[in-house]
């Protein structure tokens, strides 16, 4: 032992007067700042998803309804409930929080003899550290899902102008795959869609690179997926878990990156008709929409015998007249319709109920008869001058026919929805091509930032060349002789009364003359019920000038259903939703005859 | 730092440095290389002290990196040496004798991770897992969630509810979902 060893312990002495390192009270001492406690979460931002459920590496976490929180758009109504018996700390479920509303309190010295206490819903069952600001919090840049939509190739606004051709590429095999990588598969979006489609589990097929397994889960809830894929409103994408702190999951393309995969002859091998006896019953449907349509399709899977009467050339509806091909071409749609037509559906053209074959006649010659007639009459603002003016949805449907329509150098449209735009955006190509230029106006009473279309849509008409100008209202079509020169509107001041009934206030001073060879109306479209006849008119109930119909679509007449737009409103989704509703209905209704005549 | 790998890095084979800061630099060596760059470090470049030895399970590539992070405390520098071995063998060279604590390093990386090192002391015995049986958990191959699962119990009266069926449940109940 040397001297050094003895020594040494007498120089501790020299601290004797420093100021103790060690914790005066050790038994109230707080954690570190961001030390990994009890859970906190802000119910005013918990969406629900539940993916704090799905990364827990301890099966620590229950997705339960509590008091207070209802479901609803984009919200379960469902919250974490937390088993800390299990829980680990380890904050994965603050990471992935798609709303960062799941956070941690650095609060973790708790002690209760009932093993129960330690399960609980943070944010409902109040705790002491549920205001406590500090503890762990994901850093802000850090997410473990991307928040930035994979990006889409579009034909750039010159080379679109001149021609109807297809704007939007579609996904690439690795842009779906990146962009299916992002979705949680939550699946708050379904409740929003009003087909209800499996969107997480299609999405999961993207991501497993399984397109025909894809496409048959599409067709269980959907035989316009294709169409669907490229011009659906796409209500999903705004309840999407995603949207909070990043891009929503771009869905509508990830449905159409799964159907563009498939080859065209395998859709006929992967969708076939199930394998049931013919009914020997048999149902009329009158017009070859999205309704119409889908109503065919799943009756005939049933074994009945489906005939669709359609008025115009080609069957398709508003998606093939009312959509322009720019948005969906006509080739997707036929290969679409040609599917549903494998399942045995007869699909007449050129039939006008009323005209060609009258509605008794199909009444008495089949079970059941579907009205699903769609908006094709356009409104008219009905000033001055508007008898003069077109109809968008007419000049829509003639476009498409092929027919030869007016082409002046300045056109004039007054609307702020989406067949304003499809119109607007539709003389602009024919303007382009006949004299090298456009010249558009689109005009309508809301802001911009209210108007009825889709933002895109708005963005790609300002690109390729329309000017718009919102708050603007119609007073006057100007016409020298027959001819069409101008239309002359005032400011908006507002559109709505104190009651919210439509009122429209106008600056007077404010007045503006938009010279047009053409003035184009598009504020909305009605049912053409001429075909009813006078009797059956009479005899249907209706409710604000709509066919009354109970939420099977059925109407007051017990061997007549109506669906689709005439009935609910323009969208193509929703008219899907209502064929599903339609048919099961019928079906029913067949179901008991055959089994009352047995 | 960058001056120090350029010293180097005619006798030794390097990847291309990633500077995190400018006194904290990840840098990939060819494996049989690595105790002479550990060495000539610690000796002539001041790199007296081992901060950590860890690793990353690259089971994409099947291959396993150990990270040596050395710190020299005169001239405040961080250098993480990476090595890459192939994750079937998964066998590294212990540097016990370089740096003692390595091999309480490489004694956690055995258990952990399944990765050996002959030669370090004590490295066959258990660290903090007790009667562990299973793949070693830090492996990306080992199910965390159905471990935990087949371990431990549930607190009784537990229930949990899907978020999509839950709101079909809730709100369009009736909907004919699917066209069978």
């Amino acid at each position: 032992m040397s001297l050094r060893d003895v020594l040494s312990p007498f120089t501790a002495w020299k601290h004797v007067i420093n100021d103790p390192v060690t914790i005066k009270d050790p038994f109230s001492r707080e954690a570190s700042d961001r030390y990994r406690g009890f859970h906190q979460n802000d119910m005013d931002k918990c969406i629900g998803c539940g993916s704090c459920e799905e990364i827990c590496q301890n099966a620590a976490i229950d997705m339960v309804p509590v008091e207070g929180q209802n479901a609803g758009p984009g919200d379960s109504g469902l919250r974490p409930m937390i088993d800390y018996g299990r829980c680990c700390w380890c904050a994965l479920c603050v990471d992935v929080c798609m709303t960062g509303s799941l956070t941690m309190s650095n609060e973790y010295t708790w002690v209760d003899s009932d093993p129960d206490a330690f399960r609980f819903v943070p944010g409902v069952d109040a705790k002491s550290w549920d205001l406590e600001p500090k503890g762990y919090q994901r850093e802000d840049e850090r997410r473990l899902t991307g928040t930035v939509r994979a990006p889409m190739g579009e034909t750039c606004p010159e080379d679109r102008i001149g021609n109807f051709d297809e704007i939007v590429d579609g996904f690439t095999a690795e842009q779906a795959i990146i962009e299916a990588d992002r979705c949680v598969e939550c699946g708050l979006c379904v409740a929003t869609c009003p087909a209800h489609m499996d969107i997480p589990d299609y999405i999961s097929k993207v991501r497993d690179g399984d397109y025909e397994g894809g496409l048959q889960l599409l067709y269980e809830t959907n035989p316009f997926s294709q169409a669907c894929g490229r011009i659906c409103t796409h209500k999903c994408e705004t309840t999407c878990a995603a949207m909070h702190e990043g891009d929503a999951i771009a869905i509508r393309w990830l449905k159409r990156s799964i159907t563009d995969s498939v080859p065209r002859e395998r859709y006929f091998d992967l969708i076939q008709k199930p394998d049931v006896p013919e009914t020997g019953q048999s149902v009329a449907i009158i017009g070859a929409g999205p309704a119409g349509l889908t109503t065919a399709y799943d009756l005939a899977r049933k074994g009945h015998q489906v005939v669709v009467f359609e008025a115009l050339d080609k069957p398709g509806g508003m998606m093939r007249y009312g959509i322009p091909e720019y948005r969906l071409p006509y080739h997707v749609l036929d290969h679409e319709i040609s599917v549903i037509e494998s399942m045995g559906v007869e699909i007449r053209c050129n039939m006008r109920v009323g005209q060609e074959i009258s509605m008794d006649q199909l009444k008495t010659a089949y079970d059941a008869v579907v009205l699903s007639i769609g908006l094709h009459q356009g409104r008219s603002t009905r000033v001055p001058g508007s008898e003069k003016a077109e109809a968008a949805i007419d000049l829509l449907r003639r476009i498409t026919a092929g027919e030869e329509v007016p082409v002046p150098e300045q056109v004039a449209v007054i609307g702020g929805g989406n067949v304003a735009m499809d119109i607007a955006r539709s003389m602009a190509r024919l303007q382009k091509i006949k004299h090298g230029k456009v010249g558009v106006t689109v005009t309508a009473l809301e802001e911009l930032d209210r108007f009825l279309a889709d933002k895109e849509e708005i963005e790609e008409a300002l690109e390729e060349g329309c000017d718009i100008f919102p708050a603007r209202g119609p007073q006057e079509i100007l016409v020298d002789g027959d001819t069409v020169t101008g239309l002359r509107t005032w400011k908006v001041d507002a559109i709505f009364d104190a009651e919210g009934r439509f009122a429209p206030k106008y600056d007077e001073d404010d007045e503006m003359v938009h010279p047009a060879g053409m003035v184009v109306e598009a504020i909305g479209q009605m049912a053409d019920i001429s075909l009813l006849g006078a009797e059956l008119t009479e005899q249907l109930e209706w409710n604000r000038g709509r066919i009354m119909i109970d939420a099977d679509g059925q109407t007051s007449e017990p061997w007549l259903w109506a669906a689709g737009d005439a009935v609910s409103g323009p969208d193509v989704i929703h008219a899907v939703a209502d064929g599903h509703r339609v048919a099961v209905s019928i079906s029913r209704m067949l179901t008991a005859k055959r089994e009352a005549l047995q | 730092m960058r001056e120090l790998l350029y010293r180097l890095k005619d006798r030794y084979h390097f990847g291309t440095p990633t500077f995190q800061r400018d006194d904290l630099c990840f840098v990939t060596v060819k494996r049989s290389e690595l105790r002479a760059i550990l060495t000539e470090l610690r000796d002539v470049e001041g790199f007296t002290h081992l901060t950590l030895l860890t690793a990353v399970d690259w089971i994409e590539e099947q291959q396993f990196q150990l990270t040596y992070m050395i710190n020299n405390r005169e001239a405040n520098l961080t250098l993480a040496l990476r090595v890459m071995l192939d994750r079937e063998d998964a066998t590294g060279d212990t540097i016990h004798d370089l740096w003692p604590t390595a091999a309480t390093y490489q004694r956690e990386l055995r258990e952990m991770f399944g990765i050996n090192f002959p030669g370090s002391p004590r490295v066959d015995e258990e660290f903090i897992l007790e009667g562990w049986t299973d793949l070693p958990p830090y492996r990306r191959d080992f199910d965390t969630l159905a471990y935990s699962q087949q371990t431990y119990h549930d607190r009784p009266g537990r229930e949990t509810h899907d978020p999509k069926t839950h709101m079909q449940k809730v709100l369009y109940a009736d909907y004919p979902k699917g066209a069978k």
